[in-house]
């Protein structure tokens, strides 16, 4: 069993949410991200972490612009595994990773060696957007990570018919199956409490086990706490990047900078229904 | 003449594949998000079904020929013929004048086409990118035709450049939506258009090339082909058989493909397309996909030869905005793979000097992105430098857009 399925099953156990939390790595630059990804394990059972593609085609310009200053501080696939590493080092932390980004990275990285490289790092698990049900490239990456019990996430939306759910389902192993609440861009608008009941609900016409976690527009603690009433994992992402985008531009660095975004994302944790 | 019918003679996969064998490159597909599959299913079913429906296609050949002016001639140049040698060395040069469309260029084919495919599935509105406007503007007459509304997306940089298009976009009831995103050019004008075609589920996107995710690159070619269509046949009724050269440029390869489609299994007409080497391949600012040496890599929806910066898109550029792409069509790409299509590139400076050749000796005045296929084409038919060959040059634009950028150009070189 993977630890993403253990973290949801002992969690439904004792009748509790997962928070999770998404941060683009190496934004503003590898240093800070660094420090904001240590102080950010301390709320988060599962991090996120975005790998920055500049012609990605899904992000809300919040997250286009943390792509844009990681990138620009000369941030990629492999320092984004030196970062998750050192950070699981020097934190020994339990908190879950995954990572979350475009298929053409990991294409030029190579397939192979992406999956090879998320087992030596220990990443729990994978979203990559634009991967496509279809392609031979996605059977190839859920293939080699299942074999070594990495989570392979899948995105759903309200406007997704059954038959892609189903599939959706059949393909997300050993982790969770990411509903967006509305349809749209990540963080551009408000989440939507009625498409996630029915959302969450229409995953349990054909899976009672898979465990759902929900994103795109959870904001607030108490959005939070809405959210984490229908689903078993709450996610929140570009009200954290945007955090790490003011806290840049009030030139604050490092440590300080760490705090600055994780005692926010501390509140928003709290919003889990304990 | 009537528009002769469509065939299908290069089939992608079901899931939008073109696949070279040989070496098992895969060229098409649908990366997108999973919030986009419902309404790509949308758009590839009602594509199929229109094209067998024999009342939209009826009318859709009617307004091509009439609104659009599809029946461009195809007429011998004498000057080009004689500066590339004379007929005796190098045979005949044609000019297939798809500049004579209203609008233009050969952008209002597809861009016509598709916006009549929206409003047969029932979308009120059209969301499209731009990047010498040409396509901005070709859907933005189609829309008013039609009665559709439309934002188009544009990058800041070329916003600024290309003001008579713009303009006449906005005459005709556009909205537009400058993109400041990385480069301020196409690339990210199409990234831009794909986001909002995510938050939009009743509009329909229309693509301003051969790329994008399946079915954008199958339907634009199947539409625009018209252009070829037709060229197929008043070549013949002119000079008794097919071009044994056809020469277009190559932004992302919509007008190449659209011309050079019903080509493609005919062996004795060779293909050629165009690209920009901007300052220079050797400067590494230029917009040549193959000629600068992409690889496979996957953006906007599609895997499709890519210039890359390590696991990002690389930056293009030349002054050209219709051919400042880092990547080139699906199908295209796969054509060059398997050695049906050769790739040549011009750089900027002679394209521009190219431009002046045709309104001084000529009395055209080009597209900019016309500019660089008569160039290289006239390069290449010295060095073939076979007589009684015939020769087909695709002037896909007409250069209004271009005059302020090539009277700055002319002053410069006075
Ligand atoms: C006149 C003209 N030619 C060529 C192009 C390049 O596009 P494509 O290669 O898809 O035909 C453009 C693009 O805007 C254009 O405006």
């Amino acid at each position: 069993m993977s630890k993403l399925n253990n973290l949801f099953k002992e969690a439904k156990k004792n009748k509790k949410k997962i928070f999770i939390g998404f941060v683009t790595s190496g934004d503003p630059n590898y240093k800070s991200s660094k420090e904001i990804i240590k102080e950010m394990t301390k709320s988060c059972q599962i991090i996120e972490a975005g790998i920055s593609f500049n012609t990605s085609t899904s992000d809300s310009p919040i997250i286009m612009e943390a792509n844009d200053r990681a990138i620009n501080s000369g941030m990629n696939m492999n320092k984004t595994f030196k970062l998750i590493r050192e950070v699981k080092r020097e934190t020994k932390t339990n908190t879950c990773f995954v990572i979350m980004t475009y298929l053409n990275p990991v294409k030029i990285f190579g397939l192979k060696k992406f999956i090879n490289q998320c087992n030596f790092v220990g990443i729990d698990g994978v979203i990559i957007v634009d991967s496509n049900l279809n392609s031979p490239e996605e059977k190839i990456l859920i293939n080699g990570l299942s074999k070594k019990k990495i989570g392979y996430i899948k995105i759903i939306s309200p406007t997704n018919d059954d038959e892609f759910i189903k599939l959706s389902i059949k393909n997300c192993r050993d982790s969770w199956l990411y509903i967006t609440s509305y349809f749209g861009l990540t963080g551009s608008k408000n989440v939507n409490i009625d498409n996630v009941k029915k959302m969450v609900k229409r995953v349990r016409n054909y899976s009672k086990e898979i465990p759902v976690a929900v994103g795109f527009g959870v904001k607030t603690p108490s959005q939070v706490k809405q959210v984490s009433k229908y689903a078993d994992g709450v996610i929140c992402g570009s009200s954290i990047v945007n955090k790490v985008a003011e806290g840049h531009k009030k030139r604050l660095k490092g440590k300080k900078l760490a705090t600055f975004v994780s005692s926010y994302v501390k509140k928003l944790s709290r919003g889990i229904k304990k | 003449m009537k528009i002769p019918p469509f065939k299908e003679i290069n089939p992608p996969t079901k899931d939008g594949f073109w696949i070279n064998k040989k070496t098992k490159e895969r060229f098409g597909g649908q990366y997108i998000s999973p919030l986009l599959v419902p309404n790509l299913k949308r758009v590839e079913k009602g594509f199929f079904k229109a094209i067998k429906d024999k009342k939209f296609m009826r009318e859709l050949n009617e307004e091509l020929l009439s609104f659009i002016g599809v029946n461009t001639p195809v007429h011998f140049s004498p000057e080009l013929t004689k500066l590339a040698g004379g007929e005796k060395k190098i045979g005949k040069i044609y000019l297939k004048r798809t500049d004579l469309h209203t609008n233009h260029s050969h952008k209002p084919v597809s861009a016509y086409s598709c916006c009549k495919l929206a409003k047969y599935l029932g979308f009120k509105k059209i969301l499209t990118e731009t990047g010498a406007f040409q396509n901005g503007r070709a859907v933005a007459s189609a829309c008013a035709a039609l009665g559709l509304d439309l934002d188009i997306y544009v990058g800041a940089n070329d916003a600024k450049k290309l003001a008579i298009n713009k303009d006449i976009s906005a005459l005709h009831g556009a909205n537009i939506i400058e993109v400041h995103d990385s480069t301020k050019s196409l690339l990210p004008a199409m990234a831009a258009a794909l986001r909002a075609f995510q938050s939009e589920p009743d509009s329909m996107y229309v693509v301003g090339s051969v790329a994008g995710p399946h079915p954008y690159p199958l339907m634009v070619r199947t539409f625009g082909s018209v252009i070829g269509r037709i060229t197929k046949k008043q070549f013949k009724n002119l000079v008794g058989k097919d071009p044994s050269t056809i020469f277009s440029v190559c932004g992302g390869g919509s007008n190449m493909l659209c011309i050079s489609y019903p080509y493609l299994k005919t062996k004795n007409t060779k293909i050629y397309a165009v690209e920009s080497a901007g300052k220079g391949l050797k400067t590494g600012k230029h917009g040549a996909t193959i000629g600068g040496g992409g690889k496979i890599g996957i953006l906007l929806g599609m895997q499709s030869k890519v210039l890359l910066d390590g696991e990002n898109i690389a930056e293009s550029f030349t002054e050209a905005s219709g051919l400042d792409f880092s990547s080139i069509g699906t199908e295209v790409a796969f054509l060059q793979s398997v050695g049906r299509i050769k790739f040549l590139t011009a750089t900027d400076l002679e394209a521009k000097k190219t431009f002046m050749m045709m309104a001084r000796k000529v009395g055209l005045i080009c597209a900019i992105e016309a500019c660089y296929v008569i160039h290289a084409a006239i390069k290449e038919i010295r060095k073939i430098g076979k007589p009684k060959q015939n020769h087909l040059i695709h002037l896909c634009g007409a250069g209004e857009p271009n005059v302020a950028q090539m009277m700055e150009h002319m002053k410069k070189n006075k």
